[in-house]
């Protein structure tokens, strides 16, 4: 079937069978292979994108179901020159990755969170990623750097800068 | 995955249309998180996924006498609603408490409720709240109460081609109280192991006695149901610890007698009677 959808901010139209799922449409149609398949039943967040400005797990769409709609995958989070993000930068600096197959969907996760809540507690930041499991960092440089970058961001909306 | 078409109506009548079509097996798709795990599974086939997560009807939450919560609603508008937070906060918690934000995002009421699991979140919570479906099918509307609704584990005697537009319930009387007690594995991501849902009353003006009470416990039996035997200990009485003590060992009493000797049930009896303390000390406490 007809699918339309904004896709890292381009209008989007593609043909697919109403029971691929967004995962796999994300993956096998448009190689953004960025949104990573792990337990492929909503517990791990690897598959993590943000659909209409919130976190949703892609495994667990019907490509179908986002017709008509804005999704936004790790492809399309990004720094204003198309480096890393702020966030990304974070990750790196505060030792937030080790193997990495978590890392897009924490990203995801977080980015999708602090535009939504821009002064987190660091208990919210647990509470925003704990659909997102990671087995090797024990989760503290992940909340550190998810911390450190409200912080940042919250000092230039203020004019302070770094 | 079988191979099926998907369809996305975007009225109530255009939705009941579509369901009750001659000759087209279709499943009703709201969030999908439970849905399309078993389609993946190969647990339900169908022609025809019909998407009701777009009706309006379905969509909002109406304040009123009774409250209205579309079935399509997810949990995490339920958990964002300032309205629900003041009339209902039961609900408010258990939905905070469902899943994880992806979860949440996505998954719906309504969904949760004819999933019908045994560690449903929202179900003790729309029992306790009295709530009555209103279910839309090709003859007509009828209200179903929540309580008879789910029939068993994984259970609904939703008619085919019946489609949940939403939930109504009377906002509990003023100066009562409610509470929502609930234990898994783990705070995220881990499904009830046991819950309980309280709503209480003490009326000062009659020697503090419990006015008000309705205690349903989740995740426990196969069907959600007030525990009347333990409302009754307490009804008309002074709520003393000891009454509430009794109250809990009532609960583990009715728990065991259903559940019986599984490998549980030891950790199980000792939790369920330690959750409904713990409501009823948080409704019934001066």
């Amino acid at each position: 079937m007809k699918i339309e959808f904004t896709l890292n901010g381009e209008a989007i139209r593609v043909e697919a069978p109403a029971s691929t799922t967004l995962l796999q449409l994300l993956r096998e149609h448009f190689g953004l292979t960025g949104s990573k398949p792990g337990c492929e039943v909503g517990e791990c967040g690897a598959c993590s994108v943000i659909l209409d400005g919130r976190v949703v797990n892609s495994c667990q769409l019907l490509a179908p179901q986002v017709d008509g709609r804005e999704v936004t995958t790790i492809e399309g989070i990004h720094g204003p020159d198309g480096g890393p993000s702020d966030l990304q930068l974070a990750f790196l600096e505060f030792g937030a990755v080790q193997c990495g197959y978590c890392t897009p969907g924490m990203v995801v996760a977080a980015e999708a969170f602090l535009r939504r809540h821009p002064s987190p507690t660091r208990a919210e930041i647990r509470e925003a990623i704990s659909g997102n499991l990671c087995r090797c960092t024990g989760y503290q440089q992940i909340v550190d750097a998810v911390e450190a970058t409200a912080a940042r961001r919250r000092d230039q909306a203020e004019g302070r800068g770094e | 995955m079988g191979e099926f078409t998907y369809v996305r109506p975007h009225s109530l009548q255009e939705a009941v249309r579509l369901l009750n079509e001659p000759g087209v097996l279709s499943r009703v798709l709201a969030g999908g998180t439970d849905l399309v795990n078993q389609f993946r599974k190969g647990e339900v086939l169908c022609d025809r996924v019909v998407d009701v997560a777009h009706i309006p009807e379905l969509r909002t939450i109406q304040d009123g006498t009774p409250i209205r919560v579309g079935a399509a609603v997810t949990h995490a508008e339920i958990a964002e609603s300032r309205l629900l937070l003041e009339r209902a906060p039961i609900l408010v918690r258990a939905c905070r408490q469902i899943g994880s934000p992806q979860i949440r995002n996505i998954a719906t009421i309504g969904g949760n409720v004819v999933n019908a699991a045994a560690c449903a979140d929202t179900l003790p919570v729309l029992v306790c709240l009295e709530a009555q479906a209103i279910v839309v099918r090709a003859g007509g509307v009828e209200r179903v109460r929540v309580a008879d609704l789910v029939t068993g584990v994984y259970e609904t005697q939703l008619p085919p081609g019946g489609l949940i537009q939403a939930f109504e319930f009377e906002a509990p009387p003023p100066g009562s109280r409610m509470s929502f007690q609930r234990i898994g594995r783990r705070q995220a991501m881990a499904i009830a192991r046991l819950s309980v849902a309280a709503l209480g009353a003490v009326e000062a003006g009659n020697g503090n006695r419990v006015s008000l009470l309705r205690v349903v416990p989740g995740a426990a039996f196969a069907r959600f149901q007030r525990a009347t035997s333990v409302e009754d200990l307490l009804v008309g009485q002074q709520p003393s610890t000891e009454r509430i003590v009794a109250a809990g060992q009532e609960m583990a009493r009715l728990f065991l007698q259903e559940s019986g000797g599984r490998w549980s049930a030891q950790y199980k009896e000792q939790a369920i009677a330690a959750l409904t303390e713990r409501a009823l000390h948080e409704v019934l406490s001066p």
